[in-house]
């Protein structure tokens, strides 16, 4: 290896020789990387022939080189000098050179450049990477390839240092590199890292980048980001104004965020407000401001004597304890307030402690200042348009919030829907209480779960576990229905208990086969990501689809109900099973199969509620006292009046949040408490079943 | 045709004549107490260890809401699933006096060894970060004003589900909500209540639910053997003074109407009954029980949170209750000792697990299985629950 080394070590100096001759003559450097990059491992041979084709490449034409692309390795080479030893007059010439060439890696050069990460060897003024090693040894690495070139101690190679003047001209460098790229997507990205932490040096950049544009879109991008910039950072404040002129009406984060930060205030306090200060607000303690937070602030830039608390009263008693006495006062008496006043007093006429702050004391000393908020922005002009600007936006955005809460309140009421529009077959229309209908939702998400498990692509899994999860809920309805139900239909608040039986029977079956643990139920790709519609609103696509699937439901359920003959015969057995029976319909049969249906959408509900909440044994049992209340209170027996169910109870459910957002479960406490009082006023429900189909 | 009037020693005498499951039961229970006692490790050869003398004792309070749910369900047919949140509601009266006063004594004796002697408020203060520290905040709540007082916890806790019964009862009596829609609403109490338990700013220490309630302000030093068997006659007495009161207002004309009311309500208002009346009348009643089970119950427990008060504690209750048999409170306090107790035993592990060969039954895992199915197959075959078998008997005999 060693042998290897050493050969490879003439053989760069042969190579350096031929690169001498030609520098005259104006050539382009070719691959120097071929020679060095493999030189640990390459056998002898390889070497050799690695050479033969380095000088054959070095005999050909120049301009055959400069049409692939230049090597990063080789610009440098041209500005090699100044590469090397930086200074903030040279470093335009490298910059001009390495935006003129565009070689790849640019980039990421000139941000290890400025980290000073770059080397120079100085045998041969080629420039590395480098990575630490063991021993303080350090593994240069190729600029180009990105390949280990050989190891060496720090004392071998000079490590390039840029000052801070240089680096700056570098970084600014960088974003004009990306703001100037050919790729579109390059210079949407850097206008987006600009304003995602906006400096005031990129204003001329922005500003000839603006110049030279192109493209509409990223022009108006960059104007928008220009104006943020110049709201913030311009020196002339009619220019600011302008600036923040042109951002009222913005409702993106960005635009808010630049206004609130010209906005931002501190609290300060004076004997009188001074001159040149931009007063946001005068706080009048006591009002306001409280009189011992304002006391507190005056005692803390040590104008006025410390206020002494409860706990510095005692702790000053505790002190002066003589003889079982605090200033007279025997210490067992000293457990009110009052007693240990007059102590304090006691001792402070006997001048052991600080005097006593009193309520009128703190008062007097607050009275001789004026507290006030003063915008560190000191241009008044400004933080009024600023303050303008923002004040537009305000409606807009409240509308907008309203909207996204709306959209909220349609996604959760679709789940709601989802939840209980079996029931509302089950329960509605056949007035059977089915506690276990929680346990079928949960049968339905443990069945797309286990399709998931057996088809690994998500959308085919999708589309298996759908229909199956009916089917499989399906039947378990039908067996419900066959072996229970249909012994009970005279015996309603029975029925309830039956099924309830049978509910914590399923539960306790899932917990055992699936354990207790949250099993996942991923959405497949295009339906994980949100849609933003701007910074304010965005949906994510499964509440789409959710609400989709809700609304197809709604009308397969409306079609099924009143343009099937199987629809026609619910109804009929609905309304009045003797009369029915005697029409020659089945009531059995009828029965059987309604139920089996409810109880399959039920198990349709629980895959796409599986892929927004979590595979629990416990899930049905979080929806099943929700979906009665969403029957209950659209009204029974009506598949609408389900659906003005989930509706209002949707609504007010984010109604409530939007007032306090922090919490969920008030929200929910207080919308079980307005139902509550709904159904004293409308014990039917939204959508009451007038006549003989209200069957009472 | 005369009708001799009756005094009230006849009166007396038939009550007992005419029910005498009464007789019986007070004898059963008075014999159970007894043997406890001097099975137990504190008054007698220590057979039963601590911890069981609890769990029986805990049963006791159990069986006193079980019947309190038999006289609304079974007699007067108001399938309620909101009776747990009472009992729940009476646990949270009493504990927030035996935590706030045992937390108090503990203050107080730290606070005391400093040199100088605390101000209320400081033990106030001390107390309250103490309590609340758990969901970060160190202010004692409103409802916390008088939990230092007994005499107005005590008083909570008849009053707290007694006027919430009333108050809820009246709405939902007045407005005629009845049969399936009156469990669902009272579902809904319930399940609203056990939110707003459930957040950890309603001054209730949130899912924390109060804790260390079986150790009893004032009586710190003594033994907890000694302490579960003075709640187990407690309990036991509240469970004999129940059942009597209860077989007292079904036995008579009182319980003729609510009987009738379950069984055609609409005929007995055309009567002239007022049946609002009877309704919320039971229904309040028995809440007021619930409670004071519950505030006999939690004590032995130690410990209460929201979880206990979920709607679903309430529709076990109803389990226990149809399984031991509707319309009889024997069959209720059957009900709720046998399928509680089998439940405890089962699911605490103390259960031998079943080796099949091909399969383990372990307990643990199955008991709810077998709980539910078996209730399926009693409401489909055996409607009248184990307590039918005593009339089976008794037809026999």
């Amino acid at each position: 290896m060693r042998y290897v080394r050493h050969c490879n070590r003439e053989l760069r100096a042969a190579y350096i020789e031929l690169l001498k001759q030609d520098a005259g003559q104006g050539a382009e450097f070719p691959l120097p990387d071929l020679l060095v990059a493999k030189d640990m491992t390459m056998p002898r041979h390889a070497l050799l022939a690695t050479l033969a084709l380095c000088l054959m490449f070095l005999w050909t034409p120049a301009s055959v080189a400069a049409q692939s692309e230049t090597p990063l390795q080789d610009v440098l080479q041209t500005v090699q000098e100044q590469v090397a030893r930086p200074s903030r007059a040279q470093v335009a010439a490298v910059l001009d050179a390495l935006q003129a060439a565009d070689a790849p890696g640019t980039m990421e050069f000139l941000n290890r450049w400025a980290a000073r990460d770059v080397f120079e060897r100085p045998e041969d003024g080629l420039f590395f990477y480098a990575r630490e090693g063991e021993s303080r040894s350090l593994t240069l690495i190729d600029l180009d390839t990105g390949a280990d070139v050989a190891e060496v101690t720090s004392r071998d190679v000079n490590q390039i240092r840029v000052n801070a003047g240089v680096r700056r001209e570098i970084e600014g460098a960088l974003v004009t590199f990306e703001l100037l790229a050919p790729d579109r997507a390059r210079r949407l990205a850097a206008v987006r890292t600009i304003a995602r932490s906006p400096e005031a040096e990129h204003i001329p950049v922005l500003e000839s980048a603006l110049a030279e544009e192109q493209d509409g879109a990223v022009a108006e991008r960059m104007a928008r980001v220009l104006d943020l910039l110049n709201a913030r950072f311009a020196t002339d404040g009619a220019a600011r104004v302008a600036a923040i002129e042109g951002l009222s009406g913005d409702i993106t984060t960005e635009a808010r965020r630049a206004l609130n930060q010209i906005l931002s205030t501190r609290s300060e306090f004076a004997p009188e407000i001074p001159e040149g200060v931009n007063v946001a607000r005068i706080r009048t303690p006591g009002e306001d401001l409280d009189l011992i937070a304002a006391y507190a602030r005056l005692a803390e830039a040590d104008l006025v004597p410390p206020r002494q608390g409860r706990n510095a009263i005692r702790d000053a008693l505790r002190a002066n304890v003589v003889d079982g006495e605090v200033g007279g006062i025997p210490v067992h008496q000293l457990d009110t307030d009052e007693m240990r006043r007059a102590a304090y007093t006691a001792l402070e006429e006997a001048g052991s402690v600080a005097p006593l702050v009193t309520q009128s004391d703190m008062e007097a000393a607050v009275a001789e200042y004026v507290f006030f908020d003063a915008y560190i922005e000191p241009d008044q002009a400004v933080t009024d348009a600023a303050r303008a600007s923002l004040d537009s936006t305000r409606t807009a955005i409240s509308l907008w919030q309203f909207l996204g809460i709306s959209l909220d309140a349609l996604s959760l009421a679709s789940i709601f829907f989802l939840a209980a529009i079996g029931l509302a077959i089950t329960f509605g229309v056949m007035r059977v209480i089915n506690m276990a209908h929680g346990e079928f939702i949960m049968m339905g998400a443990y069945t797309g779960y286990v399709v998931q498990t057996v088809i690994p692509n998500l959308t085919t899994s999708l589309i298996v576990a759908l229909p199956l999860a009916f089917a499989v809920t399906f039947a378990a309805g039908v067996a419900m229905e066959r072996l229970v139900i249909r012994h009970l239909y005279t015996r309603p608040l029975e029925t309830l208990l039956a099924t309830f039986g049978i509910s914590i029977a399923l539960q306790q079956l899932a917990k055992n086969i699936f354990g207790t643990q949250a099993r996942p139920l991923t959405s497949p790709d295009w339906l994980a990501g949100a849609i933003q519609i701007n910074d304010v609103v965005s949906v994510a696509s499964i509440r789409v689809a959710i609400f989709v699937m809700a609304i197809g439901f709604l009308l397969l359920l409306l079609f099924i109900l009143n343009r099937t003959r199987l629809g026609l015969e619910v109804r009929a057995v609905t309304q009045n099973p003797g009369m029915a029976a005697s029409m020659g319909i089945n009531p059995d049969r009828i029965n059987m199969l309604t139920f089996g249906l409810g109880s399959g959408i039920a198990g349709v509900a629980g895959v796409s509620i599986g892929l927004v909440a979590q595979v629990t044994s416990e899930m049905g049992a979080n929806y099943i006292v929700q979906s009665f209340m969403t029957v209950v209170v659209g009204g029974v027996g009506s598949v609408f009046g389900t659906l003005a169910g989930a509706g209002l109870i949707g609504a007010l459910q984010k109604g409530i949040e939007w007032f306090n957002p922090a919490n969920t479960l008030a929200a929910q406490t207080y919308m079980v408490l307005f139902i509550i009082l709904f159904i004293q006023f409308r014990p039917k429900g939204i959508v009451a079943l007038k006549g003989r189909a209200a069957g009472d | 045709m005369y009708i001799p009037r009756q005094t009230a020693a006849q009166t007396r005498r038939s009550f007992l004549r005419e029910n005498p499951s009464v007789l019986w039961f007070m004898g059963l229970l008075g014999l159970f107490t007894l043997g406890v006692t001097i099975l137990s490790e504190a008054f007698g050869i220590g057979v039963i260890s601590t911890n069981l003398v609890k769990i029986l004792g805990m049963t006791l309070c159990l069986c006193l809401i079980a019947i309190a749910m038999d006289v609304v369900w079974g007699y007067c047919g108001i399938l309620s699933l909101g009776h747990f949140a009472f009992f729940g509601l009476g646990g949270y009266a009493i504990g927030m006096w035996l935590m706030y006063a045992r937390t108090e004594i503990v203050i107080r004796d730290s606070l005391g060894r400093g040199t100088i002697p605390p101000t209320e408020t400081e033990v106030s203060e001390a107390v309250a970060a103490q309590i609340f520290g758990v969901v970060g905040s160190s202010e004692l709540p409103l409802i916390w004003s008088f939990a230092g007082s007994l005499p107005f916890q005590l008083a909570m806790v008849v009053l707290v589900p007694g006027l919430l019964a009333l108050v809820f009862g009246w709405l939902a009596f007045r407005s005629r909500v009845t049969g399936v829609y009156l469990s669902i609403l009272t579902q809904a109490m319930t399940l609203a209540l056990s939110l707003y338990l459930f957040q950890n700013d309603t001054g209730l220490r949130g899912n924390n639910g109060l804790s260390g309630l079986q150790n009893i302000p004032g009586f710190l030093d003594v033994p907890q053997s000694i302490i579960s068997v003075w709640f187990f006659w407690a309990s036991s007495l509240a469970l004999g003074a129940g059942y009597l009161l209860f077989a007292w207002l079904v036995s008579g004309k009182f319980g003729s109407v609510i009987r009738a009311i379950r069984d055609n309500e609409a005929r007995v208002r055309f009567l002239g009954y007022n049946v609002e009346g009877y309704k919320l009348f039971v229904f309040t009643v028995t809440a007021i029980i619930s409670g004071i089970a519950g505030a006999l119950y939690y004590p032995q427990a130690g410990i209460i949170n929201p979880a206990e008060i979920a709607p679903i504690a309430s529709i076990y209750l109803a389990v226990w209750v149809a399984i031991g048999g509707r319309g009889r409170l024997y069959g209720a306090v059957i009900g709720a000792a046998l399928v509680s107790l089998l439940s405890s035993w089962l699911t605490g592990g103390g259960a031998p697990n079943i080796d099949l060969g091909f399969f383990r039954i372990v307990w643990t895992d199955w008991w709810l299985v077998l709980l539910g199915l078996g209730f399926v197959l009693v409401t489909l075959f055996f409607p009248k629950g184990i307590g039918g078998l005593f009339d089976y008997l008794v037809r026999k005999s």
